[in-house]
C-alpha cells in the first residue's frame, strides 16, 4: 500500500515540478524581486546605487497626477471594451450558430483580426483613423464623424477601445459558441412548443445557461483590458498630450522614459493588486449566477 | 517586453569567413600583440563576432551594406540590430540592464551619455581617437569614451525658389510669410508629430541663445528661472502661435509626408536638419534648390550645430568583443573604405581630421561651412534632463496644437509645469 502510495507520489513529482520550477523562476521569482525594488530609489542601471527609501514610492504614486488619469483612463477603456467585446462576441456567437449559409466563413472572419498581433494590428487602424477617415470625411462631407480620430483625446481613446473590440470579439465568439452549443436542443425546442418567442428563449433559457462562458468571457476581458499595451504603443503612443495612456504604457514611461525604476515597480504593485482585487470580485459575482442543469 | 522589438542578437556562433581572399592560411596566435586593436588591417587573425545598435535610422541600410563590406575586406563579423528611432534610449537601457547589451553602440552627447557612462570602455589609447576633431570627443574626465559620428545642423530648410532668406529674419517678417503662403494655399512651413520634430529642435534655439545654456538649464532644473519670464521663450511662444495660425496642424503630419510634401513644393519650408536630405534624395531631382537657414528667433542668424551621436564600446563585453570592437572603429576611421563611407553613404559631416569633404550635398555644405566659420550655435538639447522632450515637452506641445485658444504664454507655463516634473 505505502510503496504504490510512494508511486503515485513520484508520478505526481514528475509532472508537476517541471512546471513549478518554470513558474517559479518566471513568475514567483520576479514578482518578489519587483517587491523588494519597489522600496528601492533607483534608475535602471545595475552599476547604480539603490537607495531604500520605504513606503516613499508608494506615497509619491498617489500624488501623481498622470498616474491617477492614467488610471481614469483605463477605467473608462477598460468598461467600454468590456461592454463592446462581450456584446459583439455574443451577438456574432448568435450569429453564426444560426443555421445560415456562409456562417462557417463568417466565424473564421469574425475570428481572423485575433490572429494579427496587436502591435501590427495598431499600426494598421493608426492608418485607418487617419488616413483614410480623413478622406472619407473630406470626400463626403460627413467630417463631424469622420476625421482624424487619434489626435482628439477623447476620440482617440474610443479608437482604442474599437481597435481593442476588433481584435477581442472574435476570441469571446469562440467561448460563447462553444457554450451555446453545450445548450440542449431539448430545452430550446420544448419552450418553443411552450410557445416561447425568440427573445423569451433567449433571456430565460439561452443566457441563464450561458452564464459560465460570461465568467470566461468577462474574465478574459476585463483583465486583458486592464493590461493592455500594444495597441496602446502602436496606434497611439499615449497621446494625444497623454490622454490615451493606459496604466501598463504609464509604468513603462516611468521605468524607462523617467528611469524611476522603484516608482514604476511600486506602480505595478498596485496596479496588480487592482487587477486582482477587480477580476476576482467579477468571477465571484458571475460564478454565482451559474445554473446547473 | 521591449526587448522583443528588435531582432535578439546571438554572439555565439563564430563560423569561419568563407572568403579570406587570397591570404595565407590563417595563422592564430602568430602575433599576440599587447595592443587591443589590430592595427593593420591585413592581419589574418579571426575576431570575434560583434553586435552594433545604434540610433539613425536614416543610417541603417547603409551601415548594413558596410558591416557586409568589412566582413569581405577582414572576415570579420559585424551583427547590425534593427534600429529604434524614438525608443532607442529604452531599448538600449534593456538590453543592457538585461546583459545582452550590443557591443558597439551609439549614445547621445549630454544627458544621455551621463545616464549610460558606467558602460563605456575607455578608448584613449586607440588609435582612431588622435584623429577627433578638437573638442569633439566624448569625454568621462579626461578619458575619451566616445568618437563622434559626425557634427549635424538643424534650422529652416527651405525651398529657395518659394521663399527668400532675407524675408525670413524675425518675428514679423516670419509671420509675414506664413501669411503670404497661407493665402496662397501653400503650407508655409511644417512641423511633424515625432516628439524631436514638434518640439525638441525647436525649442533648442531659445535654450542656445541664453548667455550660458547649461547654467540656464540648471537653473531652470532647481526652478530658479522660468520660461515664461525669460525673453527668447516668450519670443519663442509668439512663433509657435504664428506656427499654429498658418500652417497645418503636425499632429497630422508625420517625418515622412513633412519630408515629402516639402519635395513635391507642397510645402515651402520645415523646421528640420541636415539628416532629411536622405528621404529628400529619394525624390530624385526636386525641379528646385534647397538650403538651410536659422530659426530667426530673436534675429537669430546662426544654425544649431552638434554632435548627435557617438559611437561607444561596451565595457561590459567580453575582452575579445571589445577588441573586436576596437578593430572595427579602426577601420571605419582609418581605412579608405570606412572613410568614404562615413562621408558618402551616411551622409555625416565628419568630425575627424583625417577625412574629406567634398561633394556633400546642399544641407550638409551649409552645415560644414557654418561650423567652419564658427558660425553656430550649440545644441542645448543635449543637456536636457534624460527624456524630457519626449515625456514631458511633447505632450505639452500637443496640447497646445491641439487647443486652438491656448495662448503662448499658457503654453509657456505648461512648460514650465512640464519640465519641472520632467527634471525631478
Amino acid at each position: 500500500m505505502s510503496t504504490r502510495y510512494r508511486k503515485e507520489r513520484a508520478w505526481y513529482a514528475l509532472f508537476t515540478l517541471p512546471l513549478l520550477i518554470i513558474f517559479t523562476t518566471v513568475v514567483i521569482i520576479p514578482f518578489l524581486i519587483g517587491i523588494g525594488y519597489s522600496f528601492v530609489s533607483w534608475d535602471g542601471i545595475p552599476a547604480n546605487p539603490k537607495v531604500f527609501v520605504g513606503f516613499d514610492n508608494y506615497v509619491a504614486l498617489f500624488k501623481d497626477e498622470r498616474f491617477l488619469s492614467s488610471a481614469w483612463h483605463t477605467i473608462e477603456f477598460t468598461v467600454l471594451s468590456l461592454l463592446l467585446v462581450n456584446v459583439l462576441g455574443l451577438v456574432f456567437s448568435l450569429l453564426v450558430t444560426q443555421k445560415l449559409r456562409g456562417s462557417n466563413v463568417a466565424r473564421t472572419m469574425f475570428f481572423m483580426p485575433n490572429l494579427i498581433g496587436g502591435l501590427i494590428l495598431g499600426y494598421i487602424w493608426q492608418f485607418v483613423f487617419t488616413d483614410a477617415f480623413k478622406t472619407v470625411g473630406e470626400r463626403t462631407g460627413l467630417d463631424a464623424v469622420f476625421f482624424n480620430w487619434l489626435i482628439h483625446p477623447q476620440s482617440a481613446l474610443y479608437a482604442t477601445v474599437i481597435v481593442f473590440a476588433w481584435q477581442m470579439a472574435g476570441y469571446t465568439m469562440i467561448i460563447y459558441i462553444a457554450g451555446l452549443q453545450s445548450i440542449p436542443d431539448e430545452l430550446n425546442e420544448a419552450a418553443k412548443v411552450d410557445g416561447a418567442g425568440r427573445w423569451h428563449r433567449l433571456t430565460k433559457i439561452v443566457f441563464p445557461l450561458l452564464m459560465p462562458s460570461f465568467t470566461i468571457c468577462l474574465f478574459l476581458t476585463l483583465s486583458n483590458a486592464f493590461k493592455m499595451f500594444d495597441v496602446n504603443l502602436s496606434l497611439t503612443k499615449g497621446g494625444p498630450n497623454n490622454a490615451t495612456e493606459l496604466f501598463a504604457m504609464n509604468i513603462y514611461n516611468e521605468i524607462f522614459g523617467y528611469g524611476h525604476y522603484g516608482l514604476g515597480q511600486a506602480k505595478a504593485i498596485v496596479f496588480f493588486l487592482l487587477v486582482a482585487a477587480v477580476t476576482l470580485t467579477q468571477v465571484i459575482i458571475t460564478k454565482r449566477r451559474e445554473v446547473q442543469l | 517586453m521591449v526587448g522583443l522589438l528588435a531582432a535578439c542578437g546571438s554572439n555565439s556562433d563564430n563560423n569561419a569567413s568563407p572568403s579570406a581572399s587570397g591570404s595565407a592560411p590563417a595563422t592564430s596566435g602568430a602575433s599576440a600583440s599587447a595592443s587591443p586593436s589590430g592595427t593593420s588591417s591585413a592581419a589574418p587573425e579571426k575576431l570575434k563576432k560583434i553586435s552594433l545598435f545604434q540610433s539613425k535610422v536614416e543610417i541603417a541600410d547603409a551601415l548594413e551594406a558596410l558591416a557586409k563590406t568589412y566582413q569581405k575586406e577582414t572576415g570579420n563579423e559585424v551583427e547590425v540590430w534593427g534600429s529604434a528611432g524614438d525608443a532607442y534610449a529604452t531599448q538600449l537601457q534593456a538590453k543592457l540592464t538585461a546583459g545582452e547589451g550590443p557591443t558597439i553602440f551609439s549614445v547621445a552627447t549630454g544627458e544621455e551619455a551621463e545616464k549610460f557612462k558606467s558602460y563605456f570602455a575607455d578608448l584613449s589609447n586607440e588609435p582612431y581617437v588622435k584623429n577627433i576633431a578638437p573638442n569633439m570627443a566624448l569625454q568621462d574626465g579626461d578619458k575619451i569614451v566616445g568618437v563622434p559620428y559626425g557634427v549635424e545642423g538643424f534650422g529652416l530648410v527651405y525651398n529657395k525658389s518659394l521663399v527668400d532668406p532675407k524675408d525670413v529674419t524675425d518675428l514679423d517678417s516670419f509671420t509675414k510669410t506664413l501669411e503670404k503662403f497661407k493665402a496662397e494655399g501653400k503650407n508655409g512651413l511644417s512641423l511633424s508629430q515625432e516628439a524631436y520634430f514638434l518640439i525638441g529642435h525647436i525649442i533648442n534655439t531659445p535654450f542656445a541663445l541664453q548667455a550660458d545654456p547649461q547654467d540656464f538649464i540648471a537653473k531652470l532644473n532647481k526652478g530658479e528661472v522660468k520660461m515664461a519670464d525669460t525673453k527668447e521663450f516668450q519670443e519663442f511662444a509668439k512663433f509657435m502661435e504664428a506656427i499654429r495660425a498658418n500652417t497645418p496642424n503636425p499632429m497630422e503630419v508625420k517625418y515622412d509626408t513633412q519630408m515629402g510634401d516639402f519635395a513635391t513644393g507642397k510645402t515651402a519650408m520645415v523646421h528640420q536638419g541636415n539628416w532629411s536630405y536622405g528621404l529628400l534624395k529619394d525624390y530624385g531631382d526636386l525641379g528646385f534648390d534647397i538650403g538651410m537657414m536659422p530659426f530667426p528667433l530673436a534675429g537669430n542668424n546662426k544654425i544649431a550645430v552638434g554632435v548627435a551621436s557617438n559611437w561607444v564600446i561596451n565595457a561590459k563585453a567580453d575582452p575579445d568583443e571589445i577588441k573586436a570592437a576596437n578593430a572595427f572603429l579602426n577601420w571605419l576611421f582609418t581605412s579608405e573604405t570606412g572613410k568614404k563611407a562615413i562621408v558618402d553613404d551616411f551622409k555625416f559631416i565628419p568630425a575627424m581630421t583625417n577625412i574629406e569633404a567634398d561633394n556633400l550635398d546642399p544641407l550638409s555644405q551649409v552645415v560644414y561651412e557654418a561650423t567652419k566659420s564658427g558660425q553656430t550655435i550649440p545644441w542645448a538639447m543635449n543637456y536636457f534632463p534624460q527624456g524630457i522632450i519626449v515625456n514631458d515637452l511633447a505632450p505639452a506641445a500637443q496640447q497646445f496644437f491641439l487647443d486652438k485658444n491656448m495662448t503662448g504664454e499658457q503654453f509657456l507655463k505648461n512648460l514650465d509645469a512640464a519640465w519641472a516634473k520632467g527634471a525631478q
